[in-house]
């Protein structure tokens, strides 16, 4: 049985592909030969026109992909938001009136907020730190590598294996183990629904993105020019004047590209909370908010509570790009 | 070379960082140091106690044979790949097409639809929850892997345009000009110019995606269920479940689910790193 699953699993990647290969170049060859040959009277205005056909050509099946799995939902949930639950009989705003009423989501809204807030800035300071700590040194890219290994574990692979850390038992949960290394003798439950514990697991998080923004930093760190390190330490700069007055405002923009991909990051996350806080209310975020809703079947908050994060992802996504608009001009 | 390396520095500034530095390193790596002893100790040895002790016998085999013999576990790994890799194909190649035609022609639109790709990248996913789900079932593909592979390549194909696009921005325009003064066809040019050139951008992408794909949960438990379709990241969570009090086999059971992605990273991480540079800061 095993054996048919490959199999079947290796033809669709042959027809997936072979289709790929097929579509590009018969259409080309269709463009060419057949719509728009270059020869006859025509033959100029026939490789203009098939030029300016061709790069549709290219990007129609991503095209297709995009609108169909990306645009078109974006705009169906926004639809089902103000149309389907509560809202059927009632206003179109009744969905997001009840949500902003009910408790559970004024905690998750806040706990969103923290998320935000700490798990970038604690990422992005992490990872400059470990950046400049091991620029220099002679096994400096090992421990790059140790520092960036978590970031290969799936959040769920990290929330088990945090969950180990934070275990309620003074023997198996390591930080209760190391506790009665100095003597303690009762565990304490870490993660027990209190408001605090969020941070907790946002401990999870920031262990897992501080690798990726000191990989980004550290290149960027390469990058600040010699001359300018050399001649503050003529000027008699101490090793902490050079760090936050020369090398900080000169890799500035890379920080915030950092601080910005991470936060966008922070906004989706759902698996971590899912993992190790899904039976406490004080720990939900909105996306473990929606999930419930969803999984009842309430479309109606759950669409609502979408369009919340969407609402507050927009302004990253604004400003990055009219950040990407302002390097191409 | 400025500023003094370490090893000039006053001796007791040197030992203390050379050596804090490898302190706070194994206690960053503590989590995983600490499962992947758990992984190889014996039952015996919690029931009798010995939490923390060197293990009685080395049970690393005995373990992973369980996780690998007498649970559900291989399906899932295997689900994972057969999600994993055809998604990895799939949204390299069409992004190999829409950072071609979005890098190289020059036409009406094409901004506007490269922020199309930039704004997809943004787009927080549980917004997409409810249609995407709903489009799954109407195509018949709820609970298949193929739904999954579908859905995979369509959300990954922002990040990837936008990731071929500037490599391609990047490439030396002259050899696309010298191949059109020759007369070579524009198809033969992306086949056997470009494509060829972009070969690091695509190892790249592709451990990049490999890793975002394999690590992905989410849309795992929104698109399917059980262990015939449900890829390893899903898997692991019944497993513990299963497990719940074996502390040895859920410690097992998390390193087998984690070993693949992390394998990729060492083997590949001159890419890793290349992809994530290039992601990022364009």
């Amino acid at each position: 049985m095993l054996d048919s699953v490959i199999l079947s699993g290796i033809f669709t990647i042959l027809i997936g592909v072979g289709g790929m290969f097929a579509y590009f170049w018969a259409s080309n060859w269709v463009l060419d030969n057949v719509v728009y040959p270059p020869r006859g009277e025509n033959i100029g205005r026939n490789i203009n026109r098939a030029n300016a056909i061709r790069p549709w050509l290219f990007l129609f099946p991503a095209m297709f992909a995009l609108g169909l799995y990306l645009v078109v939902p974006v705009f169906y949930s926004a639809w089902l938001s103000v149309t389907s639950g509560v809202a059927e009989d009632g206003g179109w705003y009744r969905n997001y009136t009840e949500i902003f009423a009910n408790e559970t989501f004024r905690v998750s809204l806040l706990n969103n907020m923290l998320w935000v807030l700490v798990v970038p800035a604690a990422s992005t300071a992490f990872g400059l730190l470990a950046a400049q700590l091991t620029d220099r040194l002679s096994w400096g890219n090992l421990a790059k590598s140790l520092v960036f290994m978590p970031m290969a574990i799936s959040f769920v692979g990290a929330s088990l294996i945090w969950s180990f850390v934070y275990h309620p038992d003074i023997d198996i949960g390591v930080i209760n183990a190391l506790r009665g290394l100095f003597g303690a003798e009762e565990g304490v439950t870490l993660v027990d629904g209190q408001i605090i514990d969020s941070f907790l697991l946002m401990v999870v998080l920031i262990w897992i993105q501080t690798g990726f923004a000191m990989v980004i930093l550290s290149a960027a760190l390469r990058g600040v020019p010699e001359e300018t390190i050399e001649a503050a330490i003529l000027d008699g700069a101490n090793p902490f004047q050079i760090f936050f007055k020369i090398k900080v405002p000169q890799i500035m923009g890379t920080i915030v590209v950092v601080w910005t991909t991470i936060t966008i990051l922070v906004l989706k996350v759902y698996d971590i909370v899912a993992a190790m806080g899904n039976q406490y209310r004080n720990l939900e975020i909105l996306p473990t908010q929606m999930m419930r809703y969803f999984d009842s079947g309430n479309y109606g908050f759950a669409t609502a509570i979408s369009i919340v994060i969407m609402v507050l992802v927009l302004p990253v996504m604004v400003w990055n790009i009219r950040q990407a608009r302002a390097e191409l001009r | 070379m400025f500023p003094a390396p370490i090893q000039t520095r006053p001796r007791p500034a040197q030992i203390t960082y050379q050596s804090m530095l490898p302190l706070a390193l194994i206690l960053w790596l503590l989590p995983l140091l600490a499962v992947a002893f758990f992984s190889v100790k014996p039952a015996v040895d919690f029931t009798a106690g010995n939490y923390w002790g060197l293990p009685s016998t080395f049970a690393g085999l005995e373990n992973y044979g369980k996780v690998f013999f007498e649970s559900d576990m291989p399906r899932y790994l295997l689900n994972s790949v057969l999600i994993t890799v055809p998604t990895v194909i799939g949204a390299v190649a069409l992004s190999c097409m829409t950072g071609f035609a979005l890098g190289v022609y020059r036409f009406r639109g094409n901004l506007w639809i490269f922020f199309m790709f930039v704004a997809g990248n943004f787009v927080p996913f549980q917004i997409l929850m409810v249609p995407v789900r709903d489009l799954t079932l109407d195509l018949g593909l709820y609970n298949t892997k193929t739904g999954l592979v579908l859905f995979h390549i369509a959300f990954q194909t922002g990040f990837c345009t936008l990731f071929m696009r500037n490599f391609i921005r990047a490439l030396p325009f002259e050899l696309i000009e010298a191949a059109r003064v020759e007369g070579v066809a524009e198809w033969r040019i992306f086949w056997f110019v470009v494509l060829p050139l972009m070969k690091p951008a695509i190892a790249a992408l592709s451990v990049l995606i490999f890793t975002f794909i394999w690590n992905d949960y989410f849309w795992a438990i929104v698109l399917t269920q059980g262990a015939d379709t449900q890829p390893v990241t899903a898997g692991i969570t019944s497993f513990n479940a299963q497990y719940r009090a074996a502390y040895h086999l859920m410690s097992a059971g998390s390193i087998v689910a984690a070993l693949p992605p992390v394998a990729m990273f060492f083997l590949m991480q001159r890419h890793f790193i290349a992809g994530l540079t290039l992601g990022a800061v364009k």
